[in-house]
């Protein structure tokens, strides 16, 4: 077959442009692959089809262009390559999952070691105020303690004065001078007070010499001239008045020195005495 | 009017196999217009053209694995791919529907009448060139190109013999590319 005339045939025009038949498009193919005068025919008729074309353009509408490659960018790549962008996600998922998952161990650690520094803390917070806690419950026993002897005293005192302010209250005043065979300590000073009702004898100390040890004050009633045992004095008492015995009638009063626990009869020096 | 390509025609097919927008995005940009005037030559109705130009990128998008650089230039592949959509279109059930369900003798009757002699589209590109040619090349031309006849329908409807159709038509091609030139 002669080249040239098969080029100039018009079958080249008739493929490029889509009019040849199979068997002519089969034919043409082979020839192209087997003459490069016909390749280049071909591109030639193909590149004046082209260059006529772009010179004959008529631009579409404008907003076309965007409906058209907007589908591009929705519709997903179709039944050409369905597994490739699987394969290519995989990696990047996997990366991205270890990612978040080193984000949340360090989170996790930090946690730990935050919450490790917060327990040693509150214990100690916890063995301070343990500590002040028993530190307050011990004070404030002391405190009850304290303000319980401090109620006792002042119920002693408001006696004392209730005493001492009531009308039916004989007062008899103890002196050393009165003593005959005169007092140890010259300035002792004590009074009993005498409910002229009830009979109650009360003493209150003025002024008494601390007692040395093993030794009591003891209060005696002197009836008819005969000492009758009146009660022991408590010296921490101080100025309060403190109930004795019931003495029913009496001359004098007095206060002796004797053995710790008293004696039936006087035995030890007088330091005060008084009329009724 | 030259073309100016920041891609090779190779770059731009592989890129486009890749899916890459931009890609297609470059090849709207620089192919649109040329593909949109030959999709006016046949379907002659700019309503229809728009619609037959979404058709053809589609088509470019879904079938450009089976493009072969070998058998011939990518435009020459998308011309043909504009060709056949438009001439699919014209004959879709639905416009013939909307043409009043025309026989093929018909519609060859009312050829020279309508469509050739439509105003505007006769202008452009390859019709421009047609009409130099002589009337019954030009005949021929309309119904195996624009029309997309194959040669024995276009026998039958011209009532000429097969060899003769084909003699006439490759005569007019030869015209044809020396006219384009």
């Amino acid at each position: 077959m002669n080249i040239q005339e098969y080029i100039s045939s018009g079958i080249v025009e008739s493929y490029v442009l889509g009019l040849a038949d199979e068997a002519e498009r089969v034919e043409f193919e082979q020839m192209c692959t087997r003459y490069a005068e016909i390749r280049a025919a071909r591109d030639a008729f193909e590149l004046s089809l082209e260059q006529h074309a772009m010179a004959a353009a008529v631009a579409p509408p404008t907003q076309l262009r965007e409906t058209i490659l907007q589908q591009f960018t929705t519709e997903p790549a179709v039944s050409i390559n369905p597994g490739a962008p699987v394969v290519q996600l995989r990696p990047i998922r996997r990366s991205t999952a270890s990612m978040a998952m080193r984000y949340v161990a360090a989170a996790a650690i930090i946690l730990l070691a935050g919450s490790a520094i917060l327990n040693i803390y509150y214990f100690n917070k916890y063995r301070e105020y343990s500590r002040r806690y028993d530190q307050l419950v011990a004070q404030q026993a002391e405190l009850a303690l304290n303000n319980k002897a401090m109620q006792t005293r002042m119920g002693g005192y408001e006696r004392t004065i209730a005493g001492l302010t009531n009308p039916n209250m004989a007062k008899i005043y103890m002196d050393a001078s009165a003593v005959p065979a005169g007092s140890p300590a010259p300035g002792s000073q004590a009074t009993v007070l005498w409910d002229t009702r009830t009979k109650d004898v009360y003493l209150m100390v003025n002024n008494l010499p601390e007692p040395e040890a093993g030794k009591q004050y003891q209060l005696w009633a002197i009836v008819d001239n005969q000492p009758v045992d009146a009660g022991m004095l408590e010296m921490d008492k101080g100025r309060m008045m403190v109930k004795m015995k019931n003495i029913p009638r009496a001359q004098l009063f007095a206060i002796t020195l004797e053995q710790e626990g008293g004696s039936p009869t006087p035995k030890g020096p007088m330091y005060v005495m008084g009329k009724v | 009017m030259g073309i100016t390509l920041t891609y090779t025609e190779q770059e731009l097919v592989s890129l486009l196999r890749n899916r890459d927008n931009k890609a297609f995005a470059y090849l709207y940009d620089n192919y649109a217009s040329a593909l949109y005037s030959i999709i006016l030559q046949i379907v002659n109705d700019a309503e229809l053209a728009n619609d037959v130009l979404q058709d053809v990128f589609v088509n470019i998008w879904r079938r450009i694995e089976q493009y072969d650089t070998g058998k011939g230039r990518l435009f020459t592949w998308m011309m043909n791919i504009a060709r056949n959509a438009s001439i699919d279109t014209l004959r879709s059930r639905s416009y013939q529907n909307s043409r009043k369900n025309q026989s093929i003798q018909e519609n060859v009757d009312t050829l020279a009448a309508t469509d050739v002699l439509q105003p505007g589209v006769d202008s452009i590109g390859l019709r421009k060139v047609l009409e130099r040619l002589r009337d019954e090349q030009r005949t021929l031309i309309e119904l195996a190109y624009f029309k997309g006849y194959t040669h024995e329908e276009i026998a039958e409807l011209e009532k000429i013999p097969l060899g003769t159709v084909k003699t006439r038509i490759r005569n007019a091609l030869i015209q044809l590319r020396a006219l384009l030139r």
